[in-house]
Parts: C-alpha cells; sequence; structure tokens
C-alpha cells in the first residue's frame, strides 16, 4: 500500500474494504508471472466479497502457472472522491498496483443497475471506455455474468463477452492471449480468433441495423464469428473447479460464510426467473463431494458457518442425508448450516431445525402472487394450502415469524390478484392463532414486494413492465391493504425498477446513455442514497433515448430481439410457449415428471438433466 | 481452563482493522489454528476473549494484547506459531503467557505519531505549556488541558518525517493521540491536510514499564 492510499483511507468509512490482506488472499511476486488479470466487481466490496462466483474463478486463476489474479471493486462515494482528489488511479487490492497496468480485466455483471459501476471503475483505473478506443492487446476489457444473456447495453465497452460458466472458457481464452501476445498479434487477429472458442461473444464482430420503427431489423456476424453465440457449461460439476480456500474478509461483508453448490439451473421454471432458464441444464454435485468441499473450507477459512446454495435448495434429491452428515459434523465445532431457497411445498420441519441446531434463522417463502389464477400463469406452481401447511407446522413448532415475497405488476396482474397478496397474509396471521406455539408473543410477518422486471431469455421477455401511474395506483392498493396488525412490508422502488427494466431489455444505442448518465453523476445506483433518476431521465433525453420503448412495450412475435444472436440453450420457441401456456393461465410441471426439451440438453450433449 | 494473555502487532494493511472486526478476525484464526478455546455457555454461545486496550481504526501497533481462556491446562508449546499460521496479513504474534496482572494495572500507553517535516522545537514548546481543547469521551464532551494526559513528550526528525513519541494516560480516561495532532493543526505546525500515522509502540504499567513483561 502506498502512501496516496494511506492518505485517502485516512478520512474514509470502513477502510479496511480497500486494503486487501485478508486471509488467503492471494500475493504474488509480480516478477515471476506473466499474467496480471484483476478481477472487477463493479459494486461495493461487501457485496463483491459475497459473491460467489469471483472466488470460484479467483481460486482457479491463480491455481495458473504463472497467473495473478487480484481483486478491485468499486470505491463507496467517500472513497472515489478521496482517489481522485489525489489523482489515486483504481487499484488491485493485493499489489496495490493501478488495474490499468494490468493484462486482463475481468467484470461481472451481476445486476443491471451495477453498469455504471463499470464504467466509473474504468475511467478510475484510466483505461478509455469503449472497446474500439482501446486499441492494444491490453488491458483486455472482458465481461461475464447473468446479465450477459442480453449485454447488448454495455457490449459496446467490452472486447470479449463470456456467455455461460468460466470454469472451461477461462483457461482456452487465457492460453490464446500468451499465444497472440507470442506471435505479435493485434488485437483485431486477437478477437477474431477468440470469437471461435465456444461461448466467447466479440461484440465488436457484429453489425447491428434497426428498423425505423426502433427494432432491430438484423444482427449481422463479420469475419466468420458465430452467428449465434452458445452458452458453455460445465458438464460435470463434481470433476469441476471448486476452490478449497475462500478470501476471509477481515470486515462484515453480506454473506459472510463458506457456501457450497449443490446444483446449478432450476427444474421450476417460474417464467418470470431468468436464472431458472439461464441456468439450465440441471447439474447437481454428489452428496460425498458437498460434504469434502464444506469440511474443506470450514477448515482453512475459520467461518461458523455454511451455506447450502442453489436456485431451490429443497430440490436437492440429497438434501436430508447430506444436512444430517453435516450437522453431526459441524455441530460440535460451532458451525451452523444455512438453507436458503427453499420452497413452502416442500417444507421439512425435522430438516430445519436440525439445520438450526447451532444458530435460528428466520423463516423465508416466496409465493411470489397472491392468487392461484396469477401463480399458475408465472408457473409458480405453489398452492397456499402448502404454504400454511408449512406455516403451520413452524409455528406449532415455536416459530413466530415469516417472511414472504411477493411480486406486483405480473403478466394479467388484477386488483383482485394484488388484494389477494392480504388475504394470504391474514391466513398466515389466522394460522399462528391457532396453531402458534407461543401465542401471546404474537406473530410478525414480513412483506416484501418487488415490481415484475421483464428479462431477456424467459418466456416473459415479450412483454411490457406496468408503467409508473399503473405502479403508483397497485402500490396505493397494496399499501392500504396491507395496514395490517402484525404485517410490516416494503415495496420496492418503481423508479428502479424501471431502469432495470430498460437495461434488461435494450440493445446497444443505450450505450451512450449509461455513459451521459455516469457523466452526470449516476453510480452505485442500487444504492438509495445515490440514485439520481432525474439525472437518468435527463440522460435519456440528452441522448434522444425514449426508456418506454424499451421497458413498457410489448414486443412481437417475429421481431428480431437484440439478443437473438446469444443463446443460453433454451429455445426461442420454447420460450415462446411457455408465454402462451402463461396466457392461458396454464402452468408446466416441472422438469422431474418428464423432460419438456427446453433445448438445454443440446449443451451437455444430450443425457438428463439431475432431477 | 487457562486464561492466556498473547502479544501480537498489527500492521500494515491489518491497522485497518477494526475492533470489532478485529474480535472476529481473531476469533477465526483461533478456529483454523485449531486453538483449544472455551465457549461460553448460553443460548448464543461465544469465544471467551477480550482485547485489552482497544486500538484506533488505521493505527499500527507493536506489541497489543489479547487475554483468552483455553479448555486446556496449560499453554500449548506450540501457541504462537500455529495462530501465525493462520493470521490475516500484517498480524503476527510475539509471544503468550499466563494472564496474570490484572489489567487495571495499566496506566498509559505509548505512541509514535508520523507527519510530514516541519518544525520539531516549535511543536515541542507547544506542549510546553498548557493545550485546551474539547475531548470527547462516552460520558459526552468536555475542556481539558492535554497535559493532564501526557506523561511524556518527545519530536525529533527522521529523514523527511516529524516523529512525535509521547507516553499518553490509558486507563479510564484515556486520551487518543489524534488530539496532539489536532492541537498541532490548530497551532499550524501540521499542515491541515497533512496524513498523520498512528503507531502504538507500548503498553505500560503506572511505573512507565511494560505491562505485559
Amino acid at each position: 500500500m502506498n502512501d496516496k492510499i494511506r492518505a485517502c483511507l485516512e478520512n474514509v468509512r470502513k477502510p479496511a474494504r480497500y486494503t486487501g490482506g485478508e486471509y488467503n488472499a492471494v500475493y504474488k511476486d509480480k516478477n515471476k508471472v506473466d499474467l496480471r488479470f484483476a478481477f472487477c466487481f463493479p459494486d461495493i466490496y461487501e457485496i463483491g466479497m459475497s459473491h460467489l462466483g469471483s472466488k470460484i474463478l479467483y481460486g482457479m486463476l491463480n491455481g495458473m502457472e504463472g497467473v495473478w489474479c487480484e481483486r478491485a471493486y468499486a470505491p463507496f462515494l467517500d472513497m472515489e472522491a478521496e482517489m481522485r482528489k489525489r489523482g489515486q488511479p483504481l487499484y488491485a487490492l493485493e499489489s496495490g498496483d493501478p488495474v490499468g497496468e494490468f493484462d486482463i480485466l475481468g467484470f461481472t455483471l451481476q445486476y443491471e443497475m451495477n453498469y455504471t459501476g463499470v464504467l466509473n471503475m474504468l475511467d478510475l483505473a484510466g483505461v478509455p471506455l469503449y472497446s474500439r478506443q482501446r486499441t492494444s492487446l491490453s488491458p483486455l476489457v472482458v465481461a461475464g455474468g447473468p446479465c450477459v444473456y442480453n449485454a447488448e447495453p454495455v457490449a459496446d465497452f467490452f472486447d470479449i463477452i463470456m456467455i455461460g460458466e468460466g470454469e472451461e472458457m477461462w483457461p482456452e481464452l487465457i492460453a490464446l492471449y500468451r499465444r497472440a501476445r507470442q506471435e505479435k498479434m493485434d488485437k483485431s487477429a486477437f478477437l477474431r480468433e477468440a470469437a471461435s472458442i465456444g461461448g466467447i461473444y466479440v461484440p465488436s464482430l457484429y453489425d447491428v441495423t434497426y428498423h425505423d420503427d426502433g427494432t432491430v431489423a438484423a444482427i449481422t456476424p463479420r469475419e466468420s464469428a458465430p452467428p449465434v453465440v452458445m452458452k458453455r457449461v460445465v458438464k460435470d460439476l463434481d470433476k469441476a473447479y471448486y476452490p478449497d480456500k475462500f478470501i476471509v474478509p477481515s470486515t462484515e461483508i453480506v454473506f459472510d460464510r463458506a457456501m457450497v453448490e449443490l446444483f446449478r439451473g432450476c427444474r421450476r421454471g417460474c417464467r418470470f426467473c431468468q436464472a431458472g432458464y439461464t441456468y439450465r441444464p440441471i447439474r447437481a454435485k454428489k452428496p460425498e463431494t458437498l460434504e469434502k468441499q464444506a469440511k474443506a473450507l470450514i477448515a482453512s477459512t475459520g467461518w461458523d458457518e455454511v451455506s447450502l446454495t442453489s436456485l431451490s435448495s429443497s430440490d436437492y434429491p440429497h438434501l436430508e442425508t447430506l444436512c444430517e452428515s453435516l450437522v453431526d459434523y459441524f455441530e460440535p465445532m460451532h458451525v451452523s448450516l444455512a438453507l436458503p431457497s427453499l420452497r413452502a411445498d416442500s417444507f421439512n420441519l425435522a430438516l430445519v431445525e436440525n439445520v438450526q441446531k447451532v444458530r435460528k434463522s428466520g423463516l423465508t417463502f416466496a409465493p411470489e402472487a397472491g392468487t392461484q389464477r396469477l401463480r399458475d400463469v408465472i408457473n409458480k406452481n405453489l398452492r397456499e394450502d402448502d404454504l400454511l401447511e408449512a406455516c403451520k407446522v413452524a409455528f406449532a413448532a415455536g416459530y413466530n415469524g415469516v417472511k414472504l415475497y411477493f411480486m406486483m405488476g405480473l403478466p394479467t396482474e388484477t386488483d383482485e390478484d394484488l388484494l389477494g397478496i392480504s388475504q394470504i397474509v391474514r391466513h398466515v396471521i389466522a394460522t399462528f392463532r391457532e396453531y402458534g406455539k407461543n401465542k401471546s408473543r404474537g406473530v410478525r410477518v414480513n412483506v416484501g414486494i418487488s415490481i415484475f422486471v421483464p428479462k431477456a431469455q424467459t418466456p416473459f421477455q415479450w412483454l411490457g413492465q406496468i408503467s409508473a401511474e399503473e405502479a403508483e395506483r397497485r402500490k396505493q392498493l397494496l399499501m392500504d391493504s396491507l395496514k395490517i396488525k402484525n404485517v410490516t412490508y416494503s415495496i420496492h422502488n418503481y423508479q428502479t425498477s424501471f431502469l432495470e427494466a430498460v437495461f434488461a431489455r435494450g440493445d446497444r444505442r443505450l450505450a451512450p446513455v449509461l455513459e451521459r448518465a455516469w457523466r452526470l453523476g449516476c453510480r452505485l445506483d442500487g444504492w438509495d442514497e445515490n440514485f439520481n433518476f432525474d439525472a437518468w431521465m435527463q440522460a435519456f433525453s440528452d441522448c434522444g433515448v425514449d426508456p418506454a420503448f424499451y421497458a413498457n412495450r410489448q414486443l412481437g412475435e417475429d421481431e428480431m430481439l437484440p439478443w437473438d444472436h446469444i443463446s443460453s440453450g433454451v429455445t426461442k420457441r420454447y420460450l415462446y410457449g411457455e408465454l402462451e401456456q402463461a396466457k392461458r393461465g396454464i402452468a408446466t410441471p416441472d422438469c422431474k415428471a418428464g423432460c419438456r426439451n427446453c433445448g438445454a440438453l443440446r449443451l451437455t450433449g444430450g443425457g438428463k438433466c439431475d432431477v | 481452563m487457562f486464561k492466556v494473555r498473547f502479544c501480537f502487532e498489527k500492521t500494515g494493511t491489518a491497522a485497518y482493522i477494526s475492533h470489532l472486526d478485529l474480535m472476529k478476525c481473531l476469533q477465526r484464526s483461533f478456529t483454523r489454528a485449531g486453538i483449544p478455546v472455551r465457549y461460553s455457555q448460553g443460548f448464543n454461545p461465544h469465544i471467551e476473549m477480550s482485547i485489552v486496550v482497544p486500538l484506533s481504526t488505521g493505527y499500527e501497533s507493536k506489541g497489543d494484547l489479547c487475554d483468552l481462556d483455553l479448555i486446556c491446562d496449560e499453554l500449548p508449546a506450540d501457541f504462537a506459531d500455529r495462530l501465525n499460521a493462520a493470521l490475516p496479513r500484517g498480524m503476527r504474534v510475539l509471544s503468550a503467557k499466563q494472564a496474570d496482572r490484572p489489567v487495571n494495572q495499566i496506566a498509559y500507553c505509548a505512541y509514535e505519531i508520523r507527519f510530514p517535516a516541519g518544525d520539531e522545537a516549535a511543536m515541542g514548546e507547544l506542549f510546553a505549556s498548557p493545550v485546551c481543547m474539547e475531548k470527547k469521551s462516552k460520558r459526552g464532551s468536555r475542556e481539558v488541558d492535554l497535559l493532564d494526559y501526557i506523561k511524556e513528550i518527545a519530536f525529533y526528525r527522521e529523514d523527511e518525517t516529524t516523529v512525535c513519541r509521547c507516553v499518553l494516560a490509558a486507563g479510564n480516561d484515556p486520551l487518543n493521540p489524534m488530539y496532539l495532532t489536532k492541537a498541532l493543526k490548530n497551532a499550524g505546525l501540521v499542515p491541515e491536510d497533512a496524513a498523520a500515522h498512528y503507531i502504538r509502540t507500548g503498553i505500560l504499567d503506572e511505573n512507565c514499564q511494560n505491562f505485559y513483561n
């Protein structure tokens, strides 16, 4: 750490976020490596350090001979001001060296509202924002993460976007990069070759044209780039790289615990859920693998909690035996298990009680919609009876609170559906009054309501988001109906959800808007204290772009979509079929009941999902 | 049960670990090192430990103290080595022994403060007569004379740096060395935007002898 960084740290909150030096952070001799890699997370340390994918890549890249992977996070406002004031460029936490001097900057795109964070970090690093402004091979600016299934709004900023899981793509890309350096290839020759690696998307090799009405006319690949970039996946998670060490932060982060991944993919097919489609096919780890990985991580980190993560943990086939065995092993060590993403219809009290022997946490369920009709539309195959049964069992065992997640603005939603939310809440309270173990303590129901955002590569990708006026009306309706004793609720900010919708279904014409908004001071937009909607609206207007065209418009069945050249494996035809089922109010059974041929299995060369 | 008191360094990046975070860091280090720590009884068992004299975030220390209950009857011979292999960068155990002296015998702390080079003679002069200042504590804020808290103070030059070595009150009514910087800045002897670098060099008893030895 140099004196300039030290001077910055004197005046900022939580300086431990900016120092590195945490246990298990990797330090190498920079004179003995040939490839410096900066893993850039466009949000603050507490968020970035909680992200599992970064940990996997950090361990994997540092395991490669000659590669040193370091970390950089978006500085919070106070730190950014100090850095700019003192002329301190964005630096990697391990070495303190400016990331602008690195060979590869790898960004992860977790959330649309982080896009300004990418621009701000590039700028703080002294790196030109647009790919076309960077003519040499280094730094190469690469993106990955869940937003890549439509990264068109940020496509012009990146040299390469990686579609899918990085475990196999990175070694191939790094090998090519080294060869390019050796053979003194120029950047465009390198990018042309990179485009032939499966899953590698080189945005500059695609020309996009538009119709007069603003819709996409054509996406044309150049120089032998593939017409469609197909997602890369790891076939066998038991054999895939998984770190036996995580960096243990020296200050509090959001998910301060070890994590093991039960499986990737989800068999449920909720029609609003992007992860549910883009992480297919379903690939599970064996319980033996998970046990080994959990034990190794706890031994190397000293954490007192290990979380079993997945999109829907109760769907893991061996969950009970795995938990039993882990609890037996960890309980004497004062290590607890966390089991997020449980479904109410497969709620198993014995399991939850067993898992929570060391520390008791809350109950959370996500019915998502207030009526069975709407839950069928979105394919959230959860019945109210199942939810109430789960609550009954839990209340009878001594729980006295539950957190419920819903969405508003879902396709076909009526006022009756919205009022159904308060009905469910009242039924939950009545269940407590009847079965609660400790009635005198009273029940607490915490309701979280988010606003539906149509996402690319889902059946709802063709549908528009509700307007601001309509959102306000529905919000009032909800607020009036949720004034119930023992109930607290929070409703997401519409403005943020609106911008998410704009960028989730946006195209390349949004890049100048992002740049303009960033120049107007937008950054850390996920943080209420810095969110400036007026500046965003000004950016749209300055660039002559109508945000409603992206957020609120219903797209045509035959319309070319801005992300049609990117495939998650699931076919567009399958997604459209699901949309039609939704319109008819018909649910689709989960994949366990039989394969629906969504298309994802072609990624693993056939076979079947681990359901 | 064995009550161990160990002396550790906290330098470089580790200086920025806050007091609360340090507790957690140490607890995780004990776990990684396989130290046989004692957990409290009760609903939410926690490791029985305390950091003897908390240090402000950003200050380095050449010898901080931590008390810890072990479930064994004597100090494991490799206690320091094991713990050192498990600590974050910048932290190092220097020695460990039985916690014998009560911590209320701590009366002073020694510090080194480093500034950009200035007029050391004038700085010494400033602290030759009363320096009145608003001092904050848990009980509120009041006007004090810094001299009542300063046992020793000296300034000297080391290359491009002015070094202040001082011994300040600790215990019930301690003085944070940042008040000295504040006084120097108020007097115009250190530039307002200059960074000061703090290092705690010792924890002392009322005879100004090392408390730990």
